[in-house]
């Protein structure tokens, strides 16, 4: 099955800020968030992209959206090259891929009214105005938020933020979009409503056969929703397969360490060292060849040489070290 | 979902209408500010059935004696001026211009430092660096004077005076309506706006432009008090338009009359008085308003 | 069991134009000499406002309302101010959240090690001067570092800095506030680990509050679970978290996503928490609680159900019947 959203060898680079050295030098540095990244979600299936803070999981997010302009690389929709697409052209695409955002509290215009949160896609994508309730309706339906009367005519302010977070994907969902991009989806939520609203992503997914890509920190929780899962370090994709045997069995150094930070709800658990040394190197300073080295338990002379490309370890499994 | 029971159980909008009157109570100066402004604006309303006298009118005492500096009285509830003109008919006409010029400099001042605050701090880019240059200038100029030398250059006047008012001070406006924006437009829902297809436009004036709203009302509510000072000001300093009546004219014709040596303390006391009380009220509206207008959303 | 805290019924009310907000009503549990002590709930449930009432940190709005809680034999609710700022720094310390608030952003870190040890321990600066240097040892940094300002530090950095400053003074218990939540898993897995081994090495007690139960069940001894300004159920880490006894308990385990646990629906916990302004009588799970009952409507007091394992609910003595329904989403639906 083709892909319904790929990335492809994208690049954000970000003007870093110039020491005194860099500017009687001349030299401009920049700092690669995103660094070559290429990916595809098929109709139906969910991607989870995992890292820590600061790896460009993000801002590939936004890349994917275009919410930011790419340095280089293209964003790929239904085979089409979205990325020079401006203003009215790129409206179509913008109905057809959403984003649920991170933060439920702040993601609704806290004026409107949840109906008028709903409707405004809607308006903007051109749908007629008689059409828009029974559109809101069945999108409220979708998220389980019953019955719809409930909460259509409240302020953000009086809703509990599982049943934000609920409407904010009501409103991904009111466009009847194709694909969905979820920014660390219940981060913000207590735990106890998490599940829930989980469980509302990954059905809207199944039933609409939506491509969803998932950005989170969490390796547990992309083990919920996702089949497949990228690893991101340092703006790099080091490691890519299907979740559980990229859990079960990691192939990048990282990826090891990621797995066994994980702390699980189990009494009886692993508490030995993680096979990682020290933190994040600073972006504008990386080492040599491979970028993890410096942390890595098993770098030899060859990490410091040459960085290693992703590359095909098993079938559907990608990782970037050259011990893999 | 469970959840809608929780919700269903609390009142259906608080009302607006309930929770002003219970801001009112809590706020006793901006209900003092509001009481200022209601009083003066129904005197300039009511001016002429209020107005004992034609303010313009010379009186005359007798036959062919001017009726100048009258004390008090039941005729003359704040005596009569050098030229023999009723004192306190001219302060209640001069509520009328000071309202005038208030309100209209106000309204320029919102609309204009808004509109390019709006644009500068969301469209960023050149737009921004163009209308930031040009606040700054118009911040390092001197305002009083700067507002004197248009009046003496064009003709003087109300319109010249409004004019002027709102063309110095709608970069405060616009400033802090800028820095504003350049917050709200890192907000979840203006990102959202942008993914579920709105335009540039549309953000600015449909979601953002409400937010800043209460501030651009604040900024309002100071710039009236800015304006009637000005005009007094300008009036006072013989720049003000001479046919009109004002309290800065009136000041300024007690002024050149030596009221103050004559100890005609009913004659200028009362306009000096009138111009402190609207500008307090000014500012008492817009400490309250800050209160009543950004309600915690989202408590 | 000696208990180094005792805290018995304690009530923290928050003043509210609408009412006092019982945001801690009536809690209950007790901290031995060694050890960590996780105090894990919900948003809102009352576990930070616990903790910082314990500390004498409590926001202005908010007064201790009721009940003790004796430390050392001394009664911190009732302890004269001065008396409980002696008690600070060198009995008792505190972890906030984001270590930028334990951190002063002008002061270099040597010179806010100084001045805890200098003037609150008493210490000679050339003392302190060593301190300072084993206290960064000991949380994993170097001592070159402490002529570092706060902001040259990454997020784990400030965290261990924001440790080793709580334990300069050898205090007996350290309360942590959500000390991980907002750092990465590596570095809150290395935070924790420096956590527990200070904790084992320098043999204190710890009360570690949080949200995540895979938190406490990776480095705490015993835990706490809150639940809406009240204790649910408390004891052991493994008693609790392998036989929990209190559907709220039981409910939380499920609704985590677990690395090691395939498949499946995670179950949530529908509804809300109730309101802490006019909260419900009986008990207070009772609105969200699949095996709610009529008896439910009375308060249950908690009582220890098990050698040194509490519980809050009438069901209790039916738990390992309940237990495999509450791992069924069907179950909680509603």
């Amino acid at each position: 099955m083709g892909a319904l959203i790929a990335a492809n060898d994208l690049v954000k680079a970000f003007p870093a800020s110039r020491s005194l050295r860099d500017m009687m030098r001349g030299q401009r540095p920049v700092l690669r968030a995103v660094n070559g990244v290429s990916l595809e979600v098929a109709a139906g299936r969910a991607l989870g992209i995992v890292g820590e803070s600061g790896c460009g999981k993000t801002t590939t997010a936004r890349l994917l959206l275009r919410l930011e302009e790419a340095t280089s690389g293209s964003v790929l929709f239904e085979g089409q090259n979205v990325s020079a697409l401006r203003g009215a052209a790129l409206l179509p695409f913008r109905s057809r891929v959403q984003l649920v955002f991170q933060n439920p509290f702040d993601a609704l215009n806290p004026r409107f009214t949840i109906r008028r949160s709903l409707a405004e896609p809607l308006r903007n994508f051109g749908v007629p105005p008689d059409q828009q309730e029974a559109r809101i309706r069945e999108a409220m339906g979708r998220v389980r938020l019953d019955p719809p009367e409930a909460y259509l005519d409240r302020h953000p302010h009086e809703l509990s933020g599982g049943q934000l977070q609920r409407v904010v994907l009501a409103r991904a969902l009111v466009t009847h979009p194709r694909a969905i991009i979820a920014d660390e989806p219940v981060s913000m939520l207590d735990v106890s409503v998490r599940a829930g609203v989980l469980n509302v992503l990954r059905r809207a997914r199944d039933e609409l056969q939506l491509a969803a890509i998932y950005i989170s920190h969490d390796l547990a929780l992309i083990r919920y929703v996702c089949e497949a899962v990228a690893v991101m370090y340092l703006g790099r994709i080091v490691e890519s397969g299907p979740t559980a045997e990229v859990i079960a069995a990691p192939a990048h150094p990282y990826t090891r360490a990621l797995v066994a930070a994980v702390p699980v709800p189990r009494v009886d658990q692993d508490r030995g060292d993680l096979p990682i040394r020290g933190g994040l190197p600073d972006q504008l300073n990386q080492p040599s060849g491979c970028a993890f080295r410096d942390r890595c338990p098993l770098a030899f002379a060859r990490c410091a040489e040459e960085a290693p490309p992703l590359r095909a370890i098993a079938p559907g499994r990608h990782a970037a070290c050259h011990l893999a | 979902m469970p959840g809608a029971s929780a919700v269903a159980r609390r009142p259906v909008l608080p009302g607006f209408v309930r929770a002003t009157l219970g801001f009112l109570r809590r706020q006793p100066f901006a209900v003092a500010g509001l009481a200022i402004y209601l009083l003066f604006i129904v005197t300039a309303i009511f001016a002429d059935q209020i107005a004992t006298h034609d303010p313009r009118e010379i009186l005359f005492r007798g036959a062919y004696r001017v009726a100048r500096y009258l004390p008090p009285s039941t005729t003359h509830y704040l005596g009569t001026t050098a030229g023999g003109r009723d004192v306190f008919s001219q302060l209640v006409h001069g509520s009328r211009s000071a309202l005038q010029v208030g309100v209209t400099a106000a309204f320029f001042v919102v609309v204009i430092g808004t509109l390019l605050g709006l644009l500068s701090g969301y469209l960023g880019g050149w737009v921004d660096r163009v209308i930031m240059r040009i606040a700054d200038i118009i911040l390092g100029l001197p305002f009083l004077p700067f507002v004197l030398v248009i009046s003496a250059l064009t003709r003087p006047g109300t319109t010249t005076l409004v004019a002027s008012v709102a063309l110095m001070l709608w970069p405060n406006t616009a400033r802090v309506i800028r820095s504003q924006v350049l917050s709200l437009r890192e907000r979840g829902w203006v990102e959202a706006a942008r993914v579920t297809g709105c335009s540039t436009w549309r953000i600015i004036f449909v979601h953002i432009a409400p937010q800043v709203a209460p501030l651009a009302a604040l900024y309002g509510s100071i710039a009236v008090g800015w304006a009637i000072l000005t005009e007094a000001s300008a009036s006072f300093l013989g720049f003000g338009d001479p046919a009109a009546i004002s309290w800065g004219l009136m000041l300024q014709d007690a002024f050149a009359n030596q009221a103050l040596s004559r100890g005609v303390w009913s004659w200028f006391v009362p306009p000096g008085l009138c111009i402190v009380a609207l500008v307090l009220a000014g500012f008492l509206v817009s400490r309250g308003s800050e209160k009543l207008l950004f309600p915690k959303l989202g408590d | 069991m000696d208990a180094l805290l005792d805290v018995r019924d304690l009530a923290v009310h928050y003043r509210t134009a609408a009412g006092p907000v019982r945001a801690v009503d009536g809690a209950s549990f007790t901290v031995p000499a060694a050890g960590i002590v996780g105090l894990v709930g919900e948003s809102g449930c009352g576990k930070s406002t616990l903790g910082r009432a314990l500390m004498g940190v409590l926001p202005r709005a908010a007064s201790i309302a009721a009940g003790s809680a004796v430390f050392e034999g001394r009664d911190l609710v009732t302890l004269a101010p001065a008396e409980r700022r002696k008690l600070l720094w060198r009995r008792l310390a505190f972890v906030p959240q984001t270590a930028m608030n334990a951190l002063d952003p002008v002061q270099r870190l040597s010179a806010q090690m100084q001045e805890v040890l200098v003037e609150r321990g008493g210490l000679s600066r050339a003392a302190a001067g060593t301190r300072a240097a084993a206290l960064f040892a000991m949380v994993g940094l170097e001592a070159g570092r402490l002529r570092d300002w706060p902001h040259q530090f990454s997020g784990g950095m400030r965290q261990r800095a924001s440790i080793a400053l709580a334990l300069a003074l050898n205090p007996a218990l350290l309360i942590a506030d959500e000390p991980v939540t907002a750092l990465d898993v590596i570095v809150q897995r290395q935070i924790l680990d420096v956590m527990r081994d200070l904790q084992a090495r320098l043999g204190l007690a710890m009360i570690l509050v949080t949200h995540d139960v895979a938190v406490v069940a990776y480095a705490c001894d015993r835990v706490v679970v809150m639940y809406a300004g009240r204790v649910v159920e408390s004891g052991p880490v493994r008693a609790v978290l392998e036989a929990p006894l209190h559907p709220y308990t039981m409910g939380l385990m499920n609704a985590f996503p677990d690395l090691e646990r395939a498949g499946g629906e995670l179950v949530p916990i529908e509804g809300a928490p109730p309101s802490l302004l006019n909260p419900p009588g009986g008990c207070r799970f009772a609105a969200r609680c699949p095996f709610a009952e009529a008896r439910c409507a009375q308060d249950p007091a908690l009582v220890e159900h098990a050698p040194d394992h509490q519980v809050a609910c009438w069901r209790a003595p039916e738990a390992p019947a309940l237990r495999p329904l509450a791992s069924e989403a069907a179950t909680w639906a509603r």
